[in-house]
């Protein structure tokens, strides 16, 4: 449950821009604190997150994906990073999300697509530096007292390169 | 430093590697010409271009080439270099064009590499101009398994065919699980890299042992890996049985003739429930119910071919390996869709990869930090060798040259080393 979203008292109108883009910063706020646990918690039951691989990519069926996951494989996800055994993250990784130029995409009932840009730095004792950049669109929903991510959308600048080992979701 | 060929030779011994096998580039150097120089490489597959006009570009032993369709229907692998002052002519990934033009003096090419065009042209000695090397050329040996697509720099290579030998199975296994039995490369690649010799990844391919350690992090308090494939059932394998016994590290491994290798299947169950019982129904009216149990049959995790190959049965895809540097590998997972088989499945596939060989899958991450790990260590100077003798001796001869060890022997490991060593010291 997010402390941010439950400020919005209940049966209060829609949610302000400031509100949404408080809620996105503070869920960027949660990765960069490895607190995957509560991360998970703002995503619904139905929730996708998807990186798409190709620039325009339409779906997820078409063509792979950098990261496409449903929410019980968002939950495999933070349990293996929580793993004592996953060793691609000892020493594990330090990021830091800078957001900007939030705007409101659409807005459909309870439904509101907030779309933002992002830059991140990812450092991990001896690896190179890693630097992604580009523009997240959220889906989020409203159910009068809570807001829950239904879709998060990342497209990266980068998206249709080679990566090296991806271990952080953006 | 420079090797002789007895020097190449022996940097493999029966039971070792020398670590320069994996960190040396002047054996980097080497292997180009004397292992990729010689032997049949895959380029692609021929459902990248389905259509005349089509064509794909990727390369082959570092060189740029291209697979591409002729208004024939015929498939071509052609250097991608024009025949004038040979800049690169495509650029692009994938695309369809009449003709290829080059950029820079606006000479143009069929797609089956012959010169079709140049401006200007009555300035040229007519000669240069008719000759072969005036187009985009082909390579020394195209040839093709099941439209898997591969090429050889050696125009006296032996045939494609023979090559395989009884490692063509695997690209069997996989084909045959089509009930049209035909496969089509639709859904793109991942590509990831890694700061590591391109034959870590593929001794990792024939390795049943590191998972246990390796991949501990992917296996859930029931002993199981998560769900790394569709189906109500056969979608998870068993890692440790409830005495704490690493069942994965019981898979056999069998090695070829020519380097190449096959892993035993990590799954005890066929994929089974809702959709899935719907293709086998599919499957059954093609092939009958003897030869669909065969082919449903978990019987390979992974066919691996020499040098750079990898058929993944069991994820239904397909992992095409390049080597950059001799400290950099780039890898892709090309996920196939089976051709007849209800979209779903397919549909799923493409899913299921993304979670299993993705640069951000739960699978994959951890073999790259291995490789870059090994590619670390292997600096140290304590010892010169890597030990790859697991189960050396304990092989069982079956026949056409394969030899089965059990217990995640290291018999595929070896395979590779030898047939490089064969190669290298040639």
């Amino acid at each position: 449950m997010n402390t941010l979203a439950r400020l919005t008292p209940a049966g209060h109108a829609a949610p302000s821009l400031d509100t949404l883009r408080d809620f996105v910063e503070h869920e960027a706020d949660l990765l960069d604190s490895r607190r995957f646990d509560d991360w998970l918690d703002l995503y619904s039951h139905d929730a996708v997150y998807w990186v798409p691989a190709v620039p325009d990519q339409a779906d997820w069926i078409s063509h792979v994906s950098l990261y496409y996951d449903e929410k019980h494989t968002m939950k495999t996800r933070v349990a293996r990073l929580k793993h004592p055994m996953i060793h691609c993250q000892d020493p594990p990784s330090t990021t830091v999300r800078v957001l900007s130029n939030f705007g409101m995409e659409a807005a459909d009932g309870d439904l509101f697509r907030v779309r933002s840009k992002f830059l991140m730095l990812e450092d991990r004792p001896g690896a190179d530096r890693r630097v992604y950049g580009g523009r997240y669109l959220h889906t989020l929903r409203f159910d009068g007292t809570c807001l829950a991510i239904v879709q998060k959308c990342v497209r990266l600048t980068n998206c249709d390169q080679s990566f090296p080992q991806l271990t952080q979701p953006f | 430093m420079t090797y002789s060929k007895e020097q190449l030779a022996g940097l493999v011994q029966t039971d070792r590697v020398h670590r320069a096998y994996y960190t040396d580039p002047a054996v980097f150097e080497a292997e180009m010409a004397k292992v990729f120089g010689k032997v049949w490489v895959y380029v692609g597959h021929d459902s990248l271009v389905p259509n005349p006009g089509d064509y794909y570009c990727t390369t082959l032993a570092g060189q740029p080439v291209v697979l591409s369709r002729h208004e024939s229907g015929s498939v071509h692998v052609l250097y991608n270099r024009c025949g004038h002052r040979g800049a690169k002519v495509l650029s692009r990934t994938r695309g369809n064009a009449r003709v290829f033009s080059c950029m820079y003096h606006g000479w143009a090419f069929r797609p089956d590499g012959e010169l079709a065009g140049v401006p200007m042209r009555a300035d040229f000695p007519e000669d240069a101009l008719r000759e072969a090397r005036a187009g985009m050329e082909p390579l020394p040996r195209v040839d093709s398994y099941r439209g898997f697509v591969f090429a050889s720099l050696d125009p006296g290579v032996m045939p494609l065919i023979d090559f395989l030998g009884e490692a063509r199975k695997g690209i069997d296994e996989l084909v045959d699980r089509s009930p049209e039995g035909r496969v089509e490369f639709a859904a793109g690649c991942h590509r990831y890299h890694f700061r590591g010799n391109w034959k870590l990844q593929m001794d990792n391919m024939a390795d049943t042992y590191h998972p246990a350690a390796a991949h501990g992090s992917t296996v859930g308090p029931d002993g199981r890996q998560f769900q790394r494939r569709a189906g109500d059932q056969g979608g998870a394998a068993l890692f440790f049985a409830p005495n704490g016994e690493a069942v994965v590290s019981q898979l056999g491994v069998s090695g070829f003739p020519h380097g190449h290798s096959s892993e035993q299947s990590l799954f005890d169950k066929e994929q089974a429930g809702g959709v899935w019982d719907d293709y086998r129904a599919l499957m059954v009216a093609r092939y009958g119910e003897e030869r669909t149990a065969d082919i449903l049959k978990n019987r390979r995790h992974s066919l691996t071919l020499f040098p750079t190959l990898d058929i993944l049965i069991a994820q239904t895809s397909v992992r095409v390996v390049k080597p950059i540097a001799v400290d950099l590998t780039e890898v892709e997972i090309w996920p196939v869709r089976l051709a007849g088989a209800p979209a779903v499945i397919s549909d799923d596939l493409v899913k299921y990869v993304n979670m299993t060989h993705s640069a951000s899958s739960f699978i994959q991450t951890d073999d790259l930090e291995a490789f870059e790990r090994c590619q670390e260590g292997l600096k140290a100077q304590g010892s010169d060798w890597v030990l790859v003798a697991r189960g050396l001796g304990a092989e069982v001869d079956e026949g056409d040259g394969v030899l089965f060890g059990a217990r995640s022997s290291e018999v595929g490991q070896r395979a590779k080393h030898y047939a490089w060593r064969d190669l290298m010291s040639a």
